[in-house]
């Protein structure tokens, strides 16, 4: 039985379905990320499982008890909130507390658990000030140490670092990791960036509009993504897709020509794939991730026009166009300059490529 | 540059004026309660004269002024603190509550300021003297609770809005029961929209005199009745009548300046992001 358990949940707000029928299971200690594009119901769905929303029709199980109808303070969950939702009329200490006094902790007790709280997350001189003294990171700690002052059964991020900027984020992510290490916590968070999704989550759900795309290890989704929402959804900078033709297909194999390849290539299908799947003269999206594109060389080779090119510092982004005028991106280690029209020699390895039929299926 | 300061010294006439316009009334009954009667009557008004204590010593001599002063606390304190007590958890409710009849319950509220003022009085005389209620301080303070409550409820409601909603839900997270809420959140953040309503409803309270002379009539006089008992005979003692208004404007002024401290501040600055 898994610690945390989704069954068949479903949302509305009066006419309006915000989710549409979501089965989540989290095993104990695992850290499960929520991830999708704005509005596709992930808030919701935390705050169902918190209990700050209703469900309308489906179960949430936590630690195998059935708490669909609990309210939120009995489930044992604690959350932290994109806003941060501090006190902002008490003290930091007070907020860290405030939560074992309204569960009527012995004050000694209480002093004991904020000081180790404190200690964890480094903000034993902070413990006097007011929240608006603090600043973003400092206060993402405070919302932090007072969701783990109660020891939970389950942690809930939503977005928690959207507010801060880029190396805060980066710091305090490491820190939500070791965190999660140490406590060994479930945990959920929310967040539309893949990055920390990818380095944070043991296990990622992909979520559009209300419903689950995919649900897997961030390694899976990257590898063996199910369909060209995810695939794009995976990755900076995104999957390159280009509409191809399949030419000849085998049991196993299938060959797609596409304007701008040098010759056709012959990609495996997936084991799903291979009874069914599309047939000879269907189109299919070819799927490239622009890490793996090699200038200059490769097995199979695209041909394309060179049009801008951005440099990172140690890498550079190559934007190209193919004969049929769709934009590849590919990523190129050290410093490149090319000239706009120049025509780029593009190689990739097939056992690399992705395959979508014309649903955007994995094929 | 120079338009900026050009704006700066309009800014600082216009202030000025207001200003003057404002406290002239005020200074002009606080310096004539200082009077003696003839400086009082002199044409041109003496603006230099020798001030004298002789009018408060004929105020507080007059036991109906310190007694009307009293009631008038009396008066003051209780409708206010019972409207506060009684309309912040409403305020509460809805704000943050949807339940059947709402809007209609707000529009009560505010529908009890279309009616004028003296409309009501005979009919709430007549309910006064039924239940034995007249010349009595109770009868005062629910009328004024009747007028102040909505007050409270409006400025509070609005202030009960603006407090984010996560840190509701952070707490209920936490444990807190709905009281807890409204005790430990809404009312110390709301505390500037409180503190509004009840300088509000003091004020109305301490100056209210139709009620007060319509419900009153020795035992329970206010500060304002007895200050217009002054306007008659053949010659008008201003002095005291000056001196009495000081005495009155006192502890209303007192109040606000004390409870005005809450009213700025941005209270919830630090809740979120
Ligand atoms: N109270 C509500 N009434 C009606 N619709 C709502 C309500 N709350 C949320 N929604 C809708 O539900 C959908 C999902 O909202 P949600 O906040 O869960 O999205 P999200 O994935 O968290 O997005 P974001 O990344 O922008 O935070 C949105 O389309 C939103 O408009
Ligand atoms: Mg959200």
């Amino acid at each position: 039985m898994s610690f945390l358990r989704l069954q068949g949940i479903q949302k509305r707000y009066g006419p309006v379905s915000v989710i549409n029928g979501v089965d989540i299971a989290a095993e104990a200690g695992e850290f499960v990320v929520f991830v999708g594009p704005s509005g596709c119901g992930k808030s919701t769905l935390l705050r169902m499982i918190a209990g700050l929303e209703e469900v309308t029709s489906g179960q949430v199980f936590i630690d195998g008890q059935d708490v669909t109808g609990t309210e939120p303070a009995k489930r044992q969950v604690s959350m932290v909130f994109q806003s941060y939702a501090l006190f902002p009329h008490m003290s930091v200490r007070d907020n860290i507390a405030f939560g074992l006094k309204m569960s009527k902790v012995p004050k000694s007790e209480i002093d004991r658990q904020v000081a180790e709280a404190a200690r964890i997350l480094q903000m034993e001189n902070l413990l006097d000030r007011r929240p608006r003294q603090l600043s973003g990171g400092q206060r993402q700690r405070v919302a932090i140490g007072r969701a783990i002052v109660r020891h939970p059964k389950l942690f809930l991020f939503d977005e928690p670092l959207s507010n801060l900027d880029a190396e805060l984020r980066s710091q305090m992510r490491v820190e939500i990791a070791r965190l999660h290490r140490d406590l060994g916590v479930t945990m959920v968070y929310v967040t539309h960036d893949q990055v920390e999704a990818m380095t944070l989550a043991d296990r990622i759900v992909v979520l559009r509009g209300g419903k689950v795309e995919q649900i897997g290890s961030p390694q899976t989704l990257y590898d063996r993504p199910v369909n060209t929402f995810v695939a794009g959804f995976i990755g900076s900078p995104k999957m390159n897709f280009v509409a191809a033709t399949l030419t000849g297909r085998d049991a196993r194999t299938v060959t797609v020509a596409h304007s701008s390849l040098a010759t056709p290539v012959r990609i495996a299908l997936r084991d799903d794939a291979q009874t069914k799947g599309p047939s000879v003269g269907d189109t299919v999206t070819l799927g490239l991730r622009p890490e793996h594109l090699v200038l200059g060389d490769g097995p199979n080779r695209m041909i394309l026009t060179a049009d801008i090119v951005e440099s990172l510092g140690g890498s550079t982004l190559i934007y190209g166009q193919t004969k049929a005028r769709e934009t590849m991106i590919l990523e190129a280690p050290g410093r490149r300059t090319l000239t706009k029209g120049e025509t780029l020699s593009v190689g990739f390895d097939a056992a690399q490529a992705y395959l979508f039929d014309a649903t955007g299926q994995a094929i | 540059m120079a338009s900026r300061s050009n704006g700066r010294i309009l800014h600082g006439f216009g202030l000025l004026a207001v200003f003057a316009v404002a406290i002239f009334p005020v200074y002009w009954m606080v310096s004539s309660s200082f009077k003696t009667q003839t400086d009082l009557l002199a044409s041109p008004p003496v603006w230099l004269f020798t001030p004298t204590l002789g009018n408060y010593a004929e105020v507080f001599a007059d036991q109906k002024v310190t007694s009307a002063v009293v009631n008038s606390l009396i008066v003051a304190v209780f409708s206010t603190a019972l409207a506060v007590v009684l309309g912040t958890p409403a305020a509460f409710a809805l704000a943050r509550y949807d339940f059947r009849g709402k809007s209609d319950l707000w529009f009560w509220f505010i529908s009890n300021r279309f009616i004028s003022p003296i409309a009501l009085a005979l009919p709430i005389y007549i309910l006064a003297q039924g239940l034995g209620l007249l010349d009595t301080h109770l009868v005062l303070i629910l009328v004024y609770i009747t007028f102040i409550l909505p007050i409270v409820v409006w400025i509070c409601t609005d202030q009960f809005r603006s407090i984010p909603k996560e840190l509701e839900e952070a707490a209920r997270l936490e444990g807190a029961s709905q009281f807890d809420i409204f005790w430990r959140i809404y009312l110390p953040l709301g505390l500037p929209g409180i503190a509004v309503s009840a300088i509000f409803g003091f004020i109305f309270s301490w100056n209210e005199l139709l009620y007060a002379l319509v419900l009153t009539r020795r035992d329970v006089q206010t500060a304002p009745v007895v200050a217009t008992s002054f306007m008659s005979g053949y010659e008008l003692p201003w002095g005291k009548i000056m001196a009495t208004g000081t005495v009155i404007v006192l502890p209303v002024t007192i109040f606000a300046l004390l409870v005005s401290r809450h009213m700025v501040r941005g209270l919830t600055m630090g809740a979120t992001k």
